[in-house]
């Protein structure tokens, strides 16, 4: 059914579309190089390759904030990081991001995880009180395929606790090893006919470690000032226990989105008709 | 031409993402793939928000044993802070797309397509 009025309605779509993009990219083509950078500009991308010496300097003679503004520590000298050497900082995680996260806006990540959690509920509650369709796939799994995925579970389960312990020192973190994880339980759903992980089992793993990370939360505003304060000692930087509370929050925080995510791929599975 | 594309190619890429989840949001009628168009506007919007952190040059923000952030007084590192801001925007729309897709699956339950004009004709 290409007729005339659909061609129009696709050329407009188009135009649009790409007068869009012309409007976004005429933003950006205006860009200085790296090595012409002014430290006055406050893009994110002129943060690359800034002269620390002359940002100091800047500091101090005042004219690297706008008139009305004041840095808020400009007291603290700037000492050089070493990896494996330098302990006792103010926070000792090794990847930037993960200290960023998880420490320094771990409010705003209790958020998300509460985000994430109304949206797993939400389709839970759309897709709840069907009647169990027992799926018919036109090849059941073999023996190699159910035995394969559960060896392949095994490995993919160590392989997401590796990544959510790890994430202070390397890429990754406890979303990424939770989605890994549930990624292993969908394996599992491949590999047998009418699987069903235990319901019960995940909703008690989700809530004990929702509880753990506002728990953890607490106890920072007990032990220190403030809410998700980091209450453990900061370590070596690049050591396993280091970085105070982060793995902690990262473990519970792994759990949390793979017990989410697998009841997720759960409602979903059993609960779509096949035809 | 190669220096072009080491400065611009995420740039580019980001921007056709955005356009091309656009097109296909505007000129599709059927659900799912209005949301697949949603998630290729999402996983554009994120690919720009981390460029615009990003330089030819620069190394990732993690300490290492043989990455050095700062190098002779300078920071050669991207900046992390739009990364970790793209992690949250990750993982809520991951949690947004699950739910848009059982509330497609619902609709489907009851009107049997997912087509929009057919299911206005079925309601009035």
């Amino acid at each position: 059914m290409m007729n005339d009025v659909t061609i129009v309605k696709k050329i407009f779509a188009i135009f649009v579309v790409g007068i869009l993009m012309i409007g976004f990219f005429m933003a950006f083509t205006q860009m200085p190089k790296a090595n012409a950078v002014n430290v006055n500009d406050t893009v994110s991308r002129f943060y690359v390759m800034k002269d620390v010496d002359q940002a100091t300097q800047m500091l101090d003679k005042g004219t690297y904030f706008n008139k009305n503004m004041v840095p808020l520590r400009n007291d603290v000298p700037y000492t050089p990081i070493t990896f494996g050497k330098s302990a006792n900082l103010e926070d000792g995680a090794a990847n930037v991001v993960t200290s960023i996260v998880v420490d320094y806006r771990g409010f705003d990540t209790l958020g998300e995880v509460t985000v994430l959690f109304l949206a797993a509920s939400g389709v839970m509650l759309v897709l709840h009180g069907e009647k169990r369709k027992v799926q018919k796939k036109k090849t059941p799994p073999s023996e190699i395929m159910y035995v394969g995925t559960r060896i392949a579970f095994a490995v993919i389960f160590l392989f997401g606790i590796y990544v959510f312990i790890h994430g202070h020192l390397t890429p990754g973190g406890g979303f990424p090893g939770g989605a890994i994880i549930a990624s292993g339980i969908l394996g599992l759903f491949l590999g047998k006919q009418g699987y069903s992980p235990n319901k019960a089992g995940l909703t008690i793993f989700e809530s004990l470690s929702g509880m753990a990370y506002v728990i953890i939360g607490i106890i920072g505003l007990v032990a220190e000032h403030s809410f998700l304060a980091n209450f453990l000692p900061t370590g070596t930087i690049g050591d396993l226990f280091s970085a105070g509370f982060i793995a902690l929050i990262y473990i519970a925080i792994g759990m949390k989105v793979g017990s989410e995510l697998s009841a997720v791929t759960n409602a979903m599975i059993t609960d779509t008709e096949e035809d | 031409m190669i220096d072009f594309l080491q400065n611009w190619i995420y740039l580019i890429g980001s921007m056709a993402l955005v356009g091309i989840g656009l097109y296909i949001v505007l000129t599709n009628t059927h659900i799912f793939r209005i949301i697949v168009g949603l998630n290729i506007i999402d996983s554009g919007t994120n690919l720009f928000i981390v460029t615009i952190a990003w330089h030819p040059k620069s190394v990732m923000p993690i300490y290492t044993a043989t990455n050095n952030l700062v190098v002779n007084g300078h920071v050669i590192s991207a900046d992390p802070l739009p990364q970790s801001l793209v992690l949250t925007a990750i993982v809520i729309g991951l949690g947004t797309t699950a739910l848009a897709l059982a509330i497609a699956v619902k609709i489907y339950q009851k009107y049997g397509t997912l087509d929009v004009r057919k299911i206005k004709e079925e309601d009035r």
